[in-house]
């Protein structure tokens, strides 16, 4: 019952406090709710290098600052997968791909650790990373939990980018699906209209709907039937009164 | 074409679809035109369960379909919906009196100008990750041997689902799903790319990409990404087969 698991995740954020960027109650709630040791995230700004949004205890600290300098790990694979990446035992890797990162990793407390994809169609917003203090695959509710708490974690990285208020992102991200298609049509227009990146797009029309009152979706639809464009020049959004398509 | 011919030809269609790297959407629309052409029935569509196991869109033979499959989602009510959670196929449903049984969707089909629905799980060693849905303007039944291909239909979607890209990497079904679904939402952003860049609406939008991806042997959900991403532009499409098809 996946609506149910999600409510049990909006509702866990809510009773631990806010989302907001560098607090770890995101991290913390994803490493209970998929049942490891702990967890981390990391974003990808747009153009930008891999940054540190939040970890859950010291150990995933350390694996973040880690993978942050030597530039390679689960994050870093993980942010240009499509699937989860895995390494179940570290002493003694299946793919033996993280040369300075395996041992650090081991040494700062970690036996297994997997990278989550964080992204929205084409649009990479990072990496979800979990370890474990002992060896062992993840099963597979625990893999769709992954993928759940990923798609969590995207849409909170976007209202957090979108500039929405603390406190009401988690009513945002319960009210909204991960599915709706017109969304994602509508972000590949704006990106047009506007000249930017669809990860953008899809920042700008959060931000629209949050200060207007509406709903993502509600905004998206009036965008796909051609009501409302975002200018590329004065970078705001115009209403259109046309009648012509 | 007679019926077996058409029969032979989509399954040769298929199986040459589901050799080495190919595109996953590209495949289950195919699947979706075919039931179209082979079966008597006037509209086909296929839903997806998450790895979390709620339903999504992913592939369908028209615009109308994929309205009624999304309302079924959103209200989640109706033939997919049941024959999903049942794990059983649903065959011959006149929607005329199954008001009671579904009171938001029967009158929206009916709406739409269908008279029947079927339904057909796609199962995989005991778990449903789908269903294949096919829709009638008529009301009577399918016949038998209808009903058998379009069970054969659904388990070659479900292989579908399951085999892509599985050749490159050691993938869960979890891991199949998601990408699945994946694939679909980044076809969406990049419908509304070429959409808006090139003035045409979303399903002139879907048929370039997909003119695009076959004249160049390139898997749809590549093209996609690449007009996505900014790798490529929407104007410089190949239109191709999609608009001569279209003038035809």
């Amino acid at each position: 019952m996946p609506i149910e698991r999600l409510i049990d995740i909006y509702e866990e954020l809510a009773r631990r406090g806010r989302l907001g960027a560098g607090g770890p109650t995101l991290c913390v709630v994803a490493a209970e709710f998929i049942g490891v040791s702990g967890a981390g995230v990391a974003i990808l700004p747009s153009g930008g290098l891999m940054t540190s949004l939040c970890t859950s205890d010291g150990v995933a600290r350390a694996l973040m600052d880690l993978e942050l300098t030597v530039g390679e790990g689960p994050c870093v694979d993980a942010c240009s997968s499509d699937v989860v990446i895995a390494e179940p035992d570290l002493d003694s890797p299946q793919a033996p791909g993280w040369v300075s990162f395996a041992p650090l990793a081991l040494a700062a407390g970690a036996q297994a650790v997997f990278g989550v994809p964080v992204r929205i169609g084409a649009v990479r917003l990072g990496a979800l990373s979990l370890y474990e203090q002992h060896t062992g695959s993840l099963t597979e509710s625990q893999s769709s939990d992954a993928y759940l708490m990923a798609s969590v974690v995207g849409r909170a990285v976007l209202a957090h980018q979108a500039g929405a208020p603390l406190g009401s992102i988690e009513h945002e991200l319960a009210r909204e699906s991960p599915f709706d298609y017109a969304v994602h049509q509508a972000a590949g227009m704006v990106a047009v209209q506007g000249a930017i990146t669809v990860g953008e797009a899809l920042s700008r029309i959060r931000a629209h709907a949050f200060a207007t009152e509406a709903t993502a979706s509600a905004l998206a639809g009036r965008i796909v039937f051609r009501e409302i464009v975002f200018d590329a020049l004065s970078r705001e959004w115009r209403e259109t009164w046309t009648t012509t398509r | 074409m007679p019926r077996e011919s058409l029969l032979i030809s989509t399954l040769v269609e298929l199986a040459d679809n589901l050799v080495d790297h190919f595109d996953v959407i590209d495949v289950l629309t195919v699947l979706s035109d075919r039931c179209v052409e082979a079966i008597d029935v006037d509209a086909a569509g296929v839903l997806l369960a998450s790895p979390q196991g709620d339903l999504q869109f992913i592939a369908s033979s028209s615009e109308s379909i994929r309205t009624l499959e999304l309302f079924q989602i959103q209200s989640d009510e109706g033939p997919c919906v049941d024959c999903y959670r049942s794990g059983t196929a649903i065959v011959n449903r006149a929607l005329g009196d199954a008001e009671v049984l579904w009171p938001r969707f029967a009158p929206m089909a009916l709406a739409h100008g269908f008279r029947s629905v079927h339904c057909l799980p796609m199962r995989l060693r005991g778990r449903t990750i789908g269903t294949l849905n096919l829709f009638r303007t008529e009301q009577g039944p399918l016949s038998d041997e209808d009903a058998v291909v379009a069970q054969g239909l659904a388990d070659v979607a479900t292989i579908a689902i399951i085999q892509h890209r599985s050749a490159m990497d050691a993938r869960t079904l979890n891991d199949q799903l998601s990408h699945a679904l994946n694939s679909r939402v980044t076809i969406e952003q990049a419908k509304g790319k070429v959409s808006q860049a090139t003035g045409c609406g979303m399903d002139a939008a879907f048929d370039r990409l997909r003119a695009h991806a076959r004249s160049h042997n390139a898997r749809l959900t590549d093209v996609a990404e690449a007009v996505v991403t900014g790798a490529f532009e929407p104007s410089a499409l190949d239109l191709g087969a999609a608009e001569r098809s279209s003038r035809a």
